[in-house]
């Protein structure tokens, strides 16, 4: 909020949407009951601001008290997390309840017979279609929800800073703030889904929303081209979604999760399900997931949306709808454990996650060496995350499937442990590199009033922003910390289980998992260099352009998230490690709930184990100290004479130039760097294939749509018209003719009962 | 008489307080409009005593908004008490049988009554050419003018008809006797008729009224004929007993065959079932929107109510395919393909409705013909009808509420062109989207009610017949030549809603897309507005959600209550 503290008073507003949660408790609901609201307050509310907006646009109240509809939003989604805390208290504090997951009864919407096809013959089922709404409930599903709902509520405060103040948002920030609850409402309702055909609906909404956001600034060519090409290549993934969910449908007739996973071995009317078939029908829903999570080789989409406005990228490209695919992986986790009804033989499917997890993630993490848009970055680092997350699913869906049931727990807890950390310091991260644009923005605009061709964004046009960003430099500090896995940050307790465990898996269980392991090995290295390079590119070193000089940190609004996500980055991680959160995420049956420090310190850093000390040791050593000495080597240096920055980032400022500097302009220039900069040709080749086979079938549909499908509906429209013609010219308007119809109607009824009888 | 009197005690007179207060509103409608000043000599004396009854009327009972008033107190009191007396169950007299089913209805009759009365409240001038006074006019004519303008004989009129409809439907609805179905079922149409003529401001009213009116009462001779035929040859005309009969008989005969296919000519008109229903578009189109609404909704649910009692009370057999089931189903067909061709090519919105509301007809008695193939089991059969009666009693929101909105163009000289809707979105935001949301819910598009009913009926057809193709078939064409002729009506249905699509859409397409023609807002009139958006509201509420479910199980009890189930 910063300058201006009257601006709390904008927030009384909230209030009632806060107290929705207590008042319920008051009236003795229980947590879960209320479960459904954390999607319909937000679903009534995002089409009043759409409403309201269009009417009272530009309304100087609408502007400045409800700052168009952003402190509407901003109440919705506080009443969401308010009751997911709640939940969150009931489900870990209420001890009493504690089952591994809990349903509420879904409400039938509809009901219908189907006609149905049994292998022999024809029937009709009664019943047999129930769409039903239901809330399901597990550790994963909940921390999820927590994710969510918490991002949301910090990035759409932020907004209230980023998208406000900026003028070429003015009287449009209603269609944001609209778009960003409509989000809120998919995503939300994505994790509660207690059957994947409701998560398929959230999740196309969460599409839908994506599309709309890159795409807001529509008029600018290059954010409707992105909009275009995160539409249709998550497209891609999710035809093969839908094509996975009817073969599980066809496998077990049903889409609830709670008749499926009662038991997944045994399918509709009692048969052994087959694991080829379950095979297929996964790695479909996979497709969809790696389009959802940009991974290779769907992953072109997510640099390109970084059009959106910053927040989308933070909330939408980073912390929360890209975790939908691994939501969606994590909920297979049943089908393939065999210590519990699982179906053994699905080997090859854990193999193929991981090592498209492996592959994307060393590829992200190099293409991620040559950008210089700082939010280019962090989508590479964003993809090359979540695909640390694919691999140690797939190594955990591998263990699972082999009877190691004890390390695919823990795999499987680490990582989604890890897409915890990730979801906090990446969403962190993107506002601070909002941050950061919006003050390089102000700073540009004051100095230059007529200079369009200059990007903020730009990273070569920053450095020594140290000094001047005190709040973001500290807060981008702890959030690349935690993605690079520096030891006791964050990200640092996931990361090590996921490599640990993937080397595990080739050591000891599947030659073919050495691919991934090596990736993800070398990757942790990549993470260091590239997550300290940008750091430095943009606050170390001397200012390297004259509107570097000029600026200072001071919208409104903007800090608050910052400060909160920053103490979260930095001790979180920590702090669920001691509270053995891997294990509570993993499902383990018997986890207690402290470990005490020093336990968790032996686990981390002197495990028992040979092999785990060597490759933990190896990975720090990688990640922490050879990767980011090599990017100080590059990048580091001294602030500009006579600025300080603040201790807790000036060290490192200072650390940075003690590695001197070194030319790698040869480098630069290589072909290598090249192909990088081309995205590693992928681009070209999508582009290639879809020039020589999508466009000549779509001209050929175009043509066929044109000449045989319009031609004929035209000629159902003009044989209708003329029917019509001629059907209302029998209406003459004579009562002799009505009443003569109405005799030879009576006399084909006589003609048609007698007959019958007869 | 006596004997009646005496078996009516007051406990079951009060089961019929909807209708007695319908009875005193018209009473009331006649008295108070009259109070004056007049006073009256007694005889051999000077003395004279006021009577109040003539003479120089006061502002009060001159007020030409009083009739509208006492006509929605009426109307408002009968639908409440229709509703607390739900659940009641009673024998009145031996021609009269109140249930749950005859209370829905009177539920239905009134509420429609009730849209109607206020969408008249802001619209009629006292005489059909009275227009106010202008700065020119001289005094004399001034006062002249204003006098027109108040007096409130007109509205008396009116109303005295609309709660006379109400009554006649309401009674109908209860009736056991098919004399008493008649007699009731021609108060209520008779008084239509005038109501459709009533709307002079148009030129075509006149002409609409004396047309349906003809061919009505052509069609109710029939009626009565079939019946005097049905007489003839049972020797009663109470339901019970004809039934009766109807299973005793042996061999068919040709009286009672001839009687019943007469009725259904007559109550067939009634529903606005193809080829009877040709003066149906004319009386819509000539009748102001608030009475053409009326017709299409508590009038053909009117039409209803009898064919359901004739078809499935006196004339469903124990099991097998019912006689009429074949014709039934032809006319279905015929009247759904006829009334959406029809439509597609109005450009008169209020004859695209009325088209729109022949298709509707043709729906519900291809759900008819479902129950009366013989093929459904009695919980089946109860479906289904269900599925007929809660599209009945949803019309009533979306397409009384689509003629609400016309009316509220009606009442500034427009409505009787596609034009006059041209922008509507723009001119008056809320009212269009109300507009729209009103076609949707007609073409039967999720999650509002029109599609809920549609959808419940088309599962009705489809699951009676679909299993007739199952047995032995190994592919679709297979099973496709083995399957019910049945399937088809369903099939039919899902042709005609894709086709109907066509005219509602085009509805919203010109109010979201046309330009306006004037860009003025419609009058206040907040009381029809209420109605409109209480309309729209329902509509999507009874599509999806606890208040569908809510109501159709009310539907279904009621149902269950009509079938002695």
């Amino acid at each position: 909020m910063g300058e201006s503290a009257n601006e709390w008073n904008l927030l009384a507003p909230i209030i009632p949407f806060v107290l929705v949660a207590p008042l319920l408790y008051a009236q003795g609901w229980e947590s879960v009951e209320a479960a459904f609201l954390i999607v319909v307050i937000p679903l009534l509310t995002f089409p009043a601001i759409l409403v309201t907006g269009q009417i009272y646009n530009g309304n100087e109240t609408w502007k400045n008290r409800f700052k168009e509809g952003g402190i509407f939003g901003l109440g919705a989604l506080a009443s969401s997390l308010s009751i997911s805390l709640w939940i969150a208290y009931d489900y870990i504090a209420g001890s009493s309840h504690f089952e591994m997951h809990s349903v509420v009864e879904p409400f039938s919407w509809l009901t219908f017979d189907v006609l149905h096809y049994d292998g022999n013959q024809w029937g009709v089922n009664s019943g047999f279609a129930d769409i039903g709404v239901g809330v399901w409930l597990d550790p994963v599903s909940l921390m999820l929800l927590f994710v969510a709902t918490f991002l949301c509520f910090l990035i759409c405060w932020f907004s209230l800073g980023y998208m406000n103040t900026d003028p070429i948002n003015e009287d449009s920030n209603h269609r944001f703030y609209g778009e960003f609850v409509l989000f809120a409402i998919g995503m939300f309702g994505m994790v509660l889904a207690d059957n994947f055909l409701w998560l398929f609906i959230f999740w196309e909404i969460m599409g839908l929303c994506s599309y709309l956001l890159i795409g807001f600034y529509y008029w600018k060519d290059s954010a409707a081209a992105a909009a275009k090409k995160a539409f249709l290549t998550t497209r891609v993934g999710d035809v093969f979604l839908m094509i996975g969910l009817l073969m599980l449908y066809d496998i077990y007739g049903s889409l609830e999760f709670a008749v499926i996973f009662e038991d997944p071995s045994t399918g509709v009317g009692g048969a052994l399900v087959n694991s080829t078939d379950l095979n297929w029908a996964l790695l479909m829903l996979f497709i969809g997931a790696v389009g959802k999570s940009a991974q290779f080789p769907l992953h072109v989409w997510l640099p390109d949306a970084m059009e959106g406005p910053t927040p989308v990228s933070a909330l939408i490209h980073a912390a929360t709808m890209v975790n939908a695919g691994l939501y969606l992986v994590f909920r297979m986790v049943p089908f393939v454990d065999v210590h519990v009804n699982g179906v053994a033989g699905l080997e090859d499917f854990a193999l193929v996650v991981a090592w498209i997890g492996g592959i994307t993630a060393f590829m992200a993490a190099a293409i991620a060496f040559v950008q210089n848009d700082i939010k280019k970055v962090l989508a590479y680092s964003t993809m090359s995350q979540l695909a640390y997350i694919f691999t140690g699913l797939g190594a955990g869906l591998l263990f699972l499937n082999l009877g190691e049931y004890h390390a695919g727990y823990f795999v499987i807890g680490a990582s989604m442990f890890h897409l915890f950390n990730h979801a906090m310091a990446k969403g962190m991260l993107f506002m601070a590199s909002g941050s950061v644009i919006h003050e390089v923005h102000h700073a540009h605009h004051h100095l230059h009033h007529d200079d369009h061709d200059f990007d903020p964004q730009d990273m070569r046009n920053m450095g020594g922003l140290a000094s001047k960003m005190p709040i973001t430099s500290t807060a981008m500090m702890f959030g690349s910390m935690s993605i690079i896995g520096i030891p006791l940050i964050g990200g640092f307790w996931s990361k090590e289980g996921i490599i640990a465990e993937t080397w595990l898996a080739y050591l000891h269980k599947e030659p073919l998992m050495l691919g991934p392991a090596i990736l993800v090995l070398a990757t942790a290295g990549m993470t260091g260099f590239y997550m300290t390079r940008m750091w430095l590119m943009t606050f170390a070193g001397p200012p390297k352009s004259d509107v570097a000089e000029h600026v200072h940190e001071g919208t409104p609004w903007i800090k608050e998230p910052l400060i909160i996500l920053t103490v979260i980055t930095a001790l979180g991680g920590f702090l669920l490690a001691l509270l053995g959160v891997v294990d509570y995420l993993g499902g383990e049956k018997d986890y207690l709930a402290m470990h005490g420090v020093v336990d968790t310190l032996k686990h981390a850093f002197l495990p028992d184990d040979n092999e785990l000390r060597a490759i933990g040791w190896t990975t720090i050593l990688l990640a922490a100290i050879l990767g980011p000495i090599m990017a100080s080597r590059v990048h580091g240096g001294k602030l500009a004479e006579g600025v300080k920055a603040n201790p807790l980032v000036g060290w490192l400022v200072n650390l940075s130039s003690k590695f001197g500097s070194q030319d790698v302009s040869d480098m630069a220039n290589s072909q290598l760097a090249e192909a990088l900069q081309r995205r590693l040709y992928f681009d070209d080749l999508y582009e290639w294939i879809v020039a020589n086979t999508a466009i000549p079938f779509a001209s050929f549909t175009a043509w066929f749509d044109k000449n045989i499908i319009d031609g004929v509906i035209k000629q159902i429209e003009s044989n209708s018209v003329s029917g019509s013609v001629s059907v209302r010219g029998i209406t003459t308007g004579s009562t002799r003719d009505y009443i003569l119809m109405a005799a030879v109607g009576m006399l084909s009824i006589f003609a048609l009962i007698w007959g019958v009888s007869a | 008489m006596s004997s009646i009197l005496t078996d009516i005690d007051l406990d079951t007179t009060m089961l019929l307080l909807p209708e007695i207060l319908m009875l005193l509103g018209i009473v009331a409608m006649i008295l108070i409009p009259n109070l004056g000043d007049a006073t009256m000599r007694i005889p051999l004396t000077r003395t004279r005593v006021p009577i109040f009854i003539g003479g120089t009327r006061s502002e009060f009972s001159n007020n030409p908004k009083l009739p509208n008033t006492i006509a929605s107190g009426v109307l408002g009191l009968a639908l409440l008490t229709s509703f607390i007396y739900l659940g009641e169950e009673a024998d009145v007299g031996n021609a009269l049988h109140i249930n749950e089913f005859s209370r829905l209805f009177t539920l239905l009759f009134t509420t429609a009554l009730l849209l109607a009365t206020i969408a008249t409240s802001t619209r009629m001038p006292a005489k059909p050419k009275a227009t106010p006074p202008l700065v020119a006019d001289s005094d004399e004519v001034a006062d002249s003018k204003v006098a027109a303008l108040i007096d409130n004989r007109r509205q008396v009129d009116f109303h005295i008809l609309l709660l006379t409809t109400g009554l006649g439907m309401s009674l109908m609805a209860m009736a056991t006797n098919l004399f008493m179905l008649f007699v009731c079922l021609e108060l209520a149409s008779l008084s239509s008729y005038v109501l459709v003529a009533f709307h002079k401001e148009a030129d075509v009213g006149g002409e609409a009224g004396m047309k349906y009116f003809m061919v009505g009462s052509v069609v109710s001779a029939i009626g009565i004929y079939g019946m005097s035929l049905l007489y003839i040859w049972s020797g009663s005309l109470d339901m019970v007993d004809l039934a009766a009969a109807w299973s005793a008989m042996e061999t068919n005969d040709p009286l009672a065959i001839i009687g019943v296919g007469m009725m259904m000519v007559a109550f067939g008109f009634k529903v606005g079932a193809a080829p009877f229903h040709l003066a149906v578009p004319d009386a819509y189109s000539g009748a102001s929107s608030p009475i053409a609404g009326l017709l299409a909704t508590a009038s053909k649910a009117m039409g209803f109510v009898a064919l359901i009692r004739l078809l499935l009370i006196v004339t469903m057999p124990p099991s097998g395919q019912a006689i009429w089931m074949l014709s039934i189903a032809l006319i279905a067909v015929l009247t759904m393909t006829w009334g959406n061709l029809a439509a597609l090519t109005s450009d008169n919105p209020k004859r695209m409705l009325a088209y729109s509301s022949v298709a509707h007809a043709g729906y519900m008695l291809a759900a008819m013909a479902a129950i009366g193939s013989g093929l459904a089991d009695t919980s089946t059969s109860s479906m289904i009808l269900t599925a007929v009666v809660f599209h009945l009693l949803i019309l009533v929101l979306f397409k009384l509420g689509a003629f609400l909105v016309l009316s509220m163009l009606e009442s500034d000289g427009g409505g009787h062109r596609i034009e006059d809707l041209h922008g509507l979105v723009r001119r008056e935001p809320a009212i269009g989207v109300a507009m729209f949301v009103f076609m949707l819910s007609l073409a039967g598009v999720p999650p509002l009610s029109g599609f809920l009913s549609k959808l419940l009926m088309i599962n009705g057809i489809v699951s009676v017949s679909a299993g007739t193709g199952a047995a032995t078939s190994t592919t679709v064409a297979d099973w496709a030549g083995g399957v019910d002729p049945l399937f088809w009506l369903a099939v039919a249905i899902v042709l005609n809603s894709a086709l109907s699509l066509f005219y509602y859409l085009r509805i919203g397409l010109v109010m979201f897309f046309e330009s306006p023609e004037t860009e003025s807002g419609l009058r206040k009139a907040p009381n029809l507005r209420l109605a409109i958006f209480g309309c729209a509201l329902l509509t999507l509420l009874f599509g999806v959600g606890p208040m569908s479910e809510w109501l159709l199980d009310m539907v279904t009890s009621a149902v269950d209550s009509m079938m002695g189930l």
